[in-house]
């Protein structure tokens, strides 16, 4: 009976322990520090196509910089003391989102024909609340091929949209679109004149795909009016000759396109050696067969 | 008792003492708890072992190649020695075929235990490409498995019909089996012919099928590009390896069943003394074939392979590095030189060293590579940085030798070593060519 006793006892200290410990738990849970974000965002216009931000969220954690994912951004227009919401985005693995405005028409500037743009993240669980605000005016660029005595030139004028004037003493980037890294092309800074123009000549002998190339004239996180793109399609490169062995036989094609030598030769040997097998487990056969015939 | 009877007496297969008996539970212990950890491998994945991305060919593989070196004693004991007509193979050669085709059995399963699926065994043969190495791996490793049991069976025919005879009234159950292994061999004179002209097919065969083996599993290493593997010498240095392991091997299980079996007048001091000429000709190539791999590139490295070099000669796998160079070829090269060193027990020790470094010889040629890849490693946990074989992997390997050397054990509890006809045969010629001198 005492033991019983006793073991009620050890039942119901454990029990007690242990809900004394998970709310313990849980009290530490609802205390701990949330970390801050840190909003990152970028304008960027690609004339005549689209309109996007670059968000990026970041985290000091641990004395290390640490990208936010999975977090929902959430994207405003502010103008004269009013809010409109344009749309919601979720930073990826890497803290990153691209939010594309649907229709550029739609947004509105202030009186100084500035837009505004409140970037806005509601905290969670992990985070505490963080926001970034970004302003910029709409600046157009608009690129053009000409032909000056055999020379190709890409000639660009910068122009602020708003106000429908030019830009000069601006620094534009003239580069060829590339895979990993763009081509650039004349002087590292190609600034502006009073016309808000600039003439880059494009040097000969630069591939691009059916002799097409894509060149960019960029004017790139300018303080007023963001990054700004326009593309020219220029077929004045030298056409890329496809090298790919994609549907010949070489030594790393699939095996419908082996090698016609590497068909013949191994298999000789192979249903030589296997011929010569089955050969010799004929012999022992044969042996097994001539037993009678004694010496 | 006639001269006969005492060599018959001498070389039958005989049951186990306490120690062989010892001996053969220690390995089926070894072989149960690999297999335990194998299926455990098999069902919770390679997740069990030490191998991630970069190092994703670890002991496995290492000792794949070991076990496809070993085998090579085949080709050059039994065959090479045959065509030069080396009457001394005599005692040597059923050993050299029992360990040729327990190294090439095994490394046909040490490659399976490396598959993470080996449910997909047969994709390898369905979607084969010709262009890939490991294809050739797959049709060399079962052509050397066939021709090394034809190489260790068609001899075997006369004793096995001998034993028949032997075992008729003491064990009459042993006398069924060996007849029916036998294959109703009478020595006749067709079945002679038959086995003569077999053997003959198969001593030419088994050296370009040996060469080629040992050479699809160097071009599995020099085709894949990569610093360490990437050298045309590869062929050949695997070949000049595989005659060192090979002969090593040899010379360590010939010493052992000559002292359990007293085969001391069988296989005498003479015989040692010459495989120890072989072993010392094969260490000496392999050497020379060494320097050329690790010397010149000293001087011709490019940065990568400058890096992949000093870890092999001053870094991390500088231990296991010279280890192998000196205890596995240096030293067996000088103790060999010497005629003392050339007696039994001396060239014992010398296999083992030969074995054991040519073992981790493999590791070395396997691992460091991996670890040593074109673009640096990043972005994994620092533990991918390095490799070290974890507790299954030890286990299965050990239980992978543990199996060579249990096949090894079997068959020779069961089958005459040294080839009994033949020694009877030769005693004979002895007597025949004394009769006519004098």
């Amino acid at each position: 009976m005492k033991n019983l006793l006793n073991y009620r006892f050890i039942f119901l200290l454990l029990v007690s322990i242990f809900l004394f410990s998970s709310s313990f738990q849980n009290l530490n849970a609802q205390n701990a520090k949330k970390n801050k974000v840190r909003l990152k965002a970028d304008y960027v216009k690609i004339m005549n196509e689209e309109v996007y931000f670059n968000i990026r969220a970041t985290s000091r954690i641990g004395k290390k910089n640490t990208n936010v994912s999975n977090i929902d951004v959430t994207v405003y227009n502010e103008f004269d003391d009013d809010k409109v919401e344009l749309g919601t985005i979720t930073t990826d693995m890497k803290g990153s989102s691209k939010f594309v405005v649907k229709d550029f028409n739609s947004l509105k500037a202030d009186s100084t024909n500035t837009y505004n743009i409140l970037i806005s993240f509601k905290g969670n669980e992990e985070f505490s609340k963080a926001s970034k605000r970004i302003t910029f005016r709409n600046a157009n660029i608009e690129a053009k091929l000409i032909t000056k005595d055999s020379i190709n030139y890409i000639t660009a004028k910068l122009l602020d949209a708003s106000k429908d004037s030019l830009i000069s003493d601006a620094s534009l980037t003239v580069q060829v679109q590339r895979l990993f890294q763009p081509l650039f092309i004349g002087d590292e800074f190609n600034i502006t004149d009073e016309y808000g123009t600039i003439s880059v000549p494009i040097e000969k002998g630069i591939p691009g795909i059916d002799g097409n190339l894509n060149i960019e004239v960029v004017l790139d996180a300018h303080d007023d009016f963001g990054t700004v793109k326009a593309i020219v399609i220029a077929p004045i490169g030298t056409p890329i000759i496809d090298e790919s062995t994609f549907d010949k036989r070489t030594m790393w094609s699939p095996r419908n396109k082996t090698p016609i030598f590497l068909l013949i030769f191994p298999n000789l040997i192979i249903f030589g050696m296997w011929g010569l097998i089955v050969y010799l487990i004929y012999n022992l056969f044969k042996i097994s067969k001539h037993k009678n015939i004694k010496i | 008792m006639n001269n006969y009877n005492i060599i018959l007496n001498d070389l039958v297969p005989k049951k186990f003492g306490k120690r062989g008996t010892i001996w053969t539970i220690f390995l089926i212990v070894i072989i149960v708890v690999g297999l335990i950890a194998y299926i455990d491998q098999v069902n919770k994945g390679q997740v069990v072992t030490n191998m991630r991305d970069y190092a994703l060919w670890g002991i496995y593989i290492s000792n794949f190649v070991f076990f496809v070196a070993t085998s090579f004693v085949g080709s050059v004991t039994v065959a090479i020695l045959r065509l030069t007509n080396n009457t001394w193979r005599t005692p040597l050669v059923r050993i050299a075929e029992i360990i040729s085709l327990a190294a090439i059995v095994m490394a046909g399963l040490t490659i399976m235990i490396d598959m993470a699926r080996p449910d997909r065994l047969l994709n390898l043969f369905i979607y084969a490409r010709l262009q890939s190495p490991i294809t050739w791996d797959v049709i060399i490793v079962p052509t050397s498995i066939a021709l090394s049991f034809l190489l260790l069976y068609f001899p075997l025919l006369p004793d096995l019909a001998i034993l028949k005879k032997h075992f008729k009234k003491t064990k009459p159950k042993y006398s069924k089996w060996y007849g029916k292994l036998s294959l109703n061999w009478t020595g006749s004179k067709k079945q002679k012919s038959i086995q003569e002209k077999s053997i003959k097919i198969i001593a030419l065969m088994i050296i370009p099928v040996g060469i080629l083996l040992q050479t699809i599993d160097a071009w599995l290493f020099s085709t894949t590009y990569r610093i360490g593997w990437d050298s045309t010498n590869m062929g050949a240095y695997f070949i000049s390896g595989a005659f060192v392991a090979g002969v090593g091997a040899l010379v360590t299980v010939v010493y052992i069943i000559r002292r359990v079996r007293k085969l001391e007048n069988y296989i005498t001091d003479y015989h040692f003394d010459k495989i120890g000429k072989l072993l010392v000709l094969a260490c000496l190539i392999y050497f020379y074939f060494n320097i050329n791999e690790y010397l010149i590139p000293i001087f011709t490295a490019p940065v990568q392979e400058d890096i992949h070099l000093n870890a092999l000669i001053s870094g991390e796998y500088a231990p296991i590095f010279w280890f192998s160079q000196i205890v596995g070829l240096i030293l067996p090269i000088i103790i060999l030189l010497f005629k003392k060193g050339r007696k039994p027990f001396p060239m014992f020790i010398v296999g083992l060293m030969v074995v054991v470094g040519s073992w981790w010889k493999r590791y070395v040629i396997v691992t460091p590579t991996l670890l040593h890849p074109f673009l640096p490693i990043e972005g994994v946990p620092e533990s991918w940085h390095h490799y070290f074989p974890s507790m299954h992997e030890w286990l299965i390997t050990a239980a992978t030798l543990a199996m060579a050397s249990l096949i090894i054990t079997i068959m020779v509890r069961y089958l005459p070593v040294v080839p009994i006809q033949r020694t009877a045969d030769e005693l004979d010629l002895l007597k025949t060519d004394k009769i006519t001198e004098s």
